[in-house]
């Protein structure tokens, strides 16, 4: 297996005397799509920014040198006070070929002369997507890149990332909510709730109790099929018991 | 005309454009509060560099910088950012009235640093003022890029490599001289009002930060002459006027544009 473009061993992080994270481990290879999903609250941004060194952490995160990261957060306040077009956006980033490259790539390369605060959530995801792969990033890091966009445009974003992916040999760190599109698309899936849930390749982990605990027996249900490992089980408190190590 | 209105126009008029862009970025990133404890501050700086001899806008500048610093890093969780921020503004505020007026020379002048006094300008204070406001003009210039990637989301730039500590850390320096050179302009009370309102009067007719920068600098330095004229053909306190000239144009513009939307 190839070195991990990024790689976090034990990742705790603490506020005000509560765990958001308790030691987490998560590597992304190159060609990797790894989704963390896990319900509301369960650390998945938080997780994110702590590989991203955005938030303090206690555990080491090693980075393959040089590694270039492009990063689309979830939280993208478009300001109205701030006056930007979509092609001054991406300027503030990359050189003028790269950008439009990316736009094209991404299919918005006709919102060039609009401003970032008329588009419509899907045109932003895509907008904020192109910036990102504008860079040629080795790791896309993308948290919730579906916010804001209808059920159809998800698909088509999804099977975009895992195209982008083939064409730049880049690896994906992304956090969803949609299980559908997740299964579909991703590599390997990390099932989150301040520590490791789960995880697997993505067929093995909708079986998983733990994975049943978290979203119900319907959703893994629809989803089905998934292969896996899992090394503790939960008591009624909610503690963890490991069973294998 | 005199001379003292000439040196009024010309130093009002260049802290006024100096204001402009770097006001745009207060407006951006919502730190009009924060400028606010910083020139409250100021004028405990004022009475400070009084009290120990050194002259009053170093004074301000040091204790501007060294509180805008602070503050800018304030977040204690249980108290929100912005109400330490104007605890410490405040007290600052509250210290520096109390220093001032126990001064005796300076008592006369109390309302100056408050409101400011234009028209005491020097030849020497014009010449500090031209030589901030451009000196602040090509920092921004200069940082232009990496201040409008953390203004627009710092979190991508961090996340990306970028070490976003020397442009924040510029831009607080940046408007702590602002308020230092304002406070004989307008004074402690009203200089966050050259950083906000001409940004403010811009915005509706800018669909780029550069050009919203540039509009914001012409309306910073036109405020000035006729905030002066006025003061003149009134006989009103010359800071004030320039800040009503400020809120006139943005009133234009705001007028302006709602018509330009109506009709076109």
């Amino acid at each position: 297996m190839s070195e991990p473009l990024i790689a976090a061993d034990r990742l705790s992080v603490h506020a005000g005397g509560v765990h958001i994270l308790d030691r987490v481990s998560l590597a992304v290879r190159p060609r990797e799509i790894v989704t963390l999903i896990g319900p509301n609250g369960s650390g998945k941004t938080t997780l994110l920014k702590a590989v991203l060194g955005l938030v303090r952490s206690e555990g080491t995160i090693r980075r393959r040198t040089g590694l270039k990261i492009g990063y689309v957060p979830q939280e993208f306040g478009r300001d109205p006070s701030l006056p930007m077009t979509v092609g001054g956006f991406l300027a503030l980033f990359a050189p003028v070929r790269a950008r439009e490259d990316a736009l094209t790539r991404v299919g918005v390369a006709e919102a060039r002369n609009r401003q970032l605060g008329a588009l419509s959530g899907g045109e932003l995801a895509r907008v904020l997507l192109a910036r990102a792969i504008a860079g040629r990033p080795d790791l896309l890091v993308l948290d919730e890149p579906m916010a804001g966009v209808d059920v159809a445009g998800e698909a088509a974003l999804y099977h975009l990332i895992a195209d982008i992916r083939d064409e730049f040999g880049c690896g994906v760190l992304l956090v969803s909510h949609d299980l559908h599109v997740v299964m579909a698309q991703a590599d390997r899936v990390v099932c989150l709730n301040r520590h490791v849930c789960c995880e697997g390749d993505a067929h093995a982990v909708v079986r998983d109790p733990a994975f049943l605990e978290l979203f119900g027996a319907r959703a893994a249900g629809e989803l089905a099929l998934y292969a896996h490992h899992h090394d503790h089980a939960h008591t009624p408190s909610g503690k963890t018991v490991c069973h294998d190590g | 005309m005199d001379d003292f209105l000439w040196r009024a126009v010309l130093g009002a008029g260049l802290l006024g454009a100096a204001c402009g862009p770097i006001g745009c970025f207060v407006m951006w990133r919502r730190m009009a509060y924060l400028g606010e404890s910083v020139a409250h501050m100021g004028l405990l700086g004022a009475g400070l560099g009084l009290l120990i001899g050194i002259n009053a806008v170093v004074g301000t500048a040091a204790l501007a910088i060294v509180a805008a610093l602070v503050m800018a890093r304030a977040g204690d969780r249980t108290i929100p950012a912005g109400t330490f921020v104007g605890i410490v503004g405040h007290m600052g505020l509250a210290l520096g009235f109390i220093l001032l007026a126990t001064m005796e020379n300076v008592r006369t002048d109390l309302l100056g640093y408050l409101f400011g006094d234009v028209l005491a300008l020097s030849a020497a204070d014009v010449a500090a003022i031209a030589a901030a406001s451009f000196g602040v003009l090509a920092v921004t210039a200069l940082l232009w890029r990496p201040l409008l990637r953390n203004a627009i989301c710092g979190n991508i730039a961090a996340a990306e490599g970028e070490r976003g500590g020397l442009p924040q850390t510029a831009f607080l320096v940046l408007v702590a001289l602002l308020v230092a050179f304002g406070l004989k302009v307008v004074g402690a009370l009203l200089i966050v009002a050259l950083l906000i309102v001409p940004p403010a009067a811009a915005r509706p007719f800018a669909r780029t930060p550069e050009a919203m920068a540039a509009m914001a600098a012409l309306a910073g330095a036109l405020a000035a002459p006729i905030g002066l004229a006025l003061a003149y053909l009134t006989d009103a306190p010359a800071g004030p006027c320039i800040v009503l000239a400020a809120g006139a144009i943005f009133a234009a513009s705001a007028l302006a544009s709602r018509l330009w939307q109506a009709f076109a």
